[in-house]
């Protein structure tokens, strides 16, 4: 069987998150998290889109990623930006978009188009880890501490910690160590699941009521 | 695969599956322990919570002794002493038996409202408002000073211990005006408006600096503001010298 089937399961676990996402949407419809419902949607149709141009055209798709990746930590900041109130927090995420901003320009002019940006994604990556642990922060230091399993954008946040957190030492490693593509698949294959799979019990376990904010 | 490949593809997955668990085991263990801490908070909270109002009724049943041993001293025991001295005129004074009589019905009388008042199932179906109202006609009948209430609303809904609170603030904000400041005057107003509920006390005593409290009146000032911060209420007390004492008290129903 050819690998290249393998590379469809993201795909299937990012529709089913979707899926899961629509149906339990009136959990969450009031908050910033309806947000979230659709960038899932976005990212698959990026991911299909790919797909078609990579695999049916055997065309260039690398735009299509990059543009991927600097929409979706865009996404990022502003849904930080619209769920934490604190102000210093605020400002930071401001700096950080600006500069995240530049660096993504920089690429796009200077860095190869035929290759992924390497550069906009450690630094977007980075930054969204550092927004995730003032989210961490801000239900830490609240009394939503106590049902926090009931809250979906803290499942939220901890998939794109989990995520995150071993995609920056991937990009970084597999620059010093040549991966073959089924390694690269297995690696990529568990962060996937573990990515969507977090999406997903935030969608099933999230409870209306604690979904306000 | 080769070797080679085998071997950096373990390398970076074990890498990367040991940071993850490392992220994930952290982030638990700080979660937990936040948690557990609150959890705690909450129930030594509550506890200091059901002390106070624990404490609150015995002051209250202490207070109620003392207002007995009053009334039995001041009031029944002078009409009894009364007909006493009536009934030994009687051999001079026909009439007097029949006054004694008279005497020892209004003692009856005076008996009657007294354990009505101290009846523990009278008490604890009082609203807030009659429970104060009693407490003006007591002061009125054992003349301590002119006391009157003026209310909104004679029956509105608080939760018990809220209002038992709120009575022994406000019974010892009476008992400081009773003991220190020779008022003769004490106005009472309950207005109660969408869940708001405000009361203010005053008197026409002598007042005092609120800056410089004496030891025993401190304290009383000192336990109404504990209390108040303990239900979520808003306490401001007035008072400056020779121009009597104003306590404002603002609940807002179901802050706590």
């Amino acid at each position: 069987m050819n690998i290249e089937y393998f590379f469809f399961i993201p795909l299937l676990l990012e529709l089913l998150a979707a899926v899961i996402g629509t149906v339990t949407y009136r959990k969450y419809s009031e908050s910033n998290e309806k947000y979230f419902l659709y960038f899932l949607w976005y990212t698959l149709l990026v991911e299909l889109t790919g797909d078609v141009v990579g695999y049916l055209f055997s065309a260039d798709n690398f735009w299509v990623y990059n543009g991927f990746i600097i929409t979706s930590f865009l996404f990022y900041f502003y849904w930080y930006y619209s769920i934490l109130k604190r102000k210093r927090f605020r400002k930071t995420i401001v700096v950080f978009t600006a500069v995240f901003l530049i660096v993504a320009a920089y690429s796009l002019v200077y860095e190869d188009g035929s290759q992924y940006h390497s550069y906009t994604f450690l630094t977007g990556a980075s930054f969204v880890l550092v927004l995730t642990v003032f989210h961490f922060y801000n239900l830490l230091n609240s009394d939503e501490v106590l049902i926090v399993k009931y809250k979906l954008s803290f499942w939220i946040s901890t998939a794109l910690l989990l995520f995150y957190m071993g995609m920056i030492p991937l990009m970084f490693l597999t620059v010093y160590a040549d991966l073959n593509d089924v390694s690269y698949l297995i690696i990529i294959l568990s962060m996937n699941l573990i990515l969507y799979g977090c999406y997903i019990i935030g969608f099933l376990w999230t409870k209306k009521e604690y979904n306000r904010f | 695969m080769d070797e080679k490949g085998v071997q950096s593809f373990l390398i970076i997955f074990s890498l990367i599956a040991f940071l993850l668990a490392l992220t994930l085991i952290v982030l638990f263990a700080i979660f937990q322990k936040r948690k557990n801490r609150l959890l705690r908070e909450q129930q030594d909270a509550e506890n200091r919570y059901r002390e106070e109002i624990i404490e609150t009724q015995i002051e209250i049943k202490e207070e109620t002794l003392r207002n007995i041993s009053w009334e039995l001293h001041d009031n029944i025991g002078q009409l009894l002493t009364l007909s006493k001295i009536q009934l030994q005129n009687a051999d001079n004074n026909p009439n007097s038996v029949q006054e004694a009589s008279e005497t020892i019905g209004q003692c009856l009388e005076e008996l009657r409202s007294l354990s009505k008042l101290i009846n523990p199932d009278t008490f604890s179906n009082l609203s807030l408002v009659e429970a104060l109202q009693l407490e003006m006609e007591r002061f009125n009948r054992m003349k301590y000073l002119k006391a009157s209430l003026s209310f909104s609303q004679a029956d509105f809904y608080l939760d018990n211990k809220v209002e038992l609170i709120i009575f022994r603030m406000l019974q010892e904000f009476f008992t400081n005006t009773i003991k220190h400041s020779k008022a003769d005057v004490l106005k009472v107003n309950v207005d109660f408006k969408d869940d708001i509920l405000k009361i203010e006390a005053s008197d026409n005593g002598i007042g005092f600096d609120t800056e410089i409290n004496n030891a025993e009146s401190g304290i009383g000032l000192m336990n109404i503001r504990n209390r108040a911060i303990l239900i979520g209420a808003d306490v401001e007390l007035h008072s400056k010298e020779g121009e009597g004492t104003q306590l404002k008290l603002t609940y807002k129903k179901d802050t706590l």
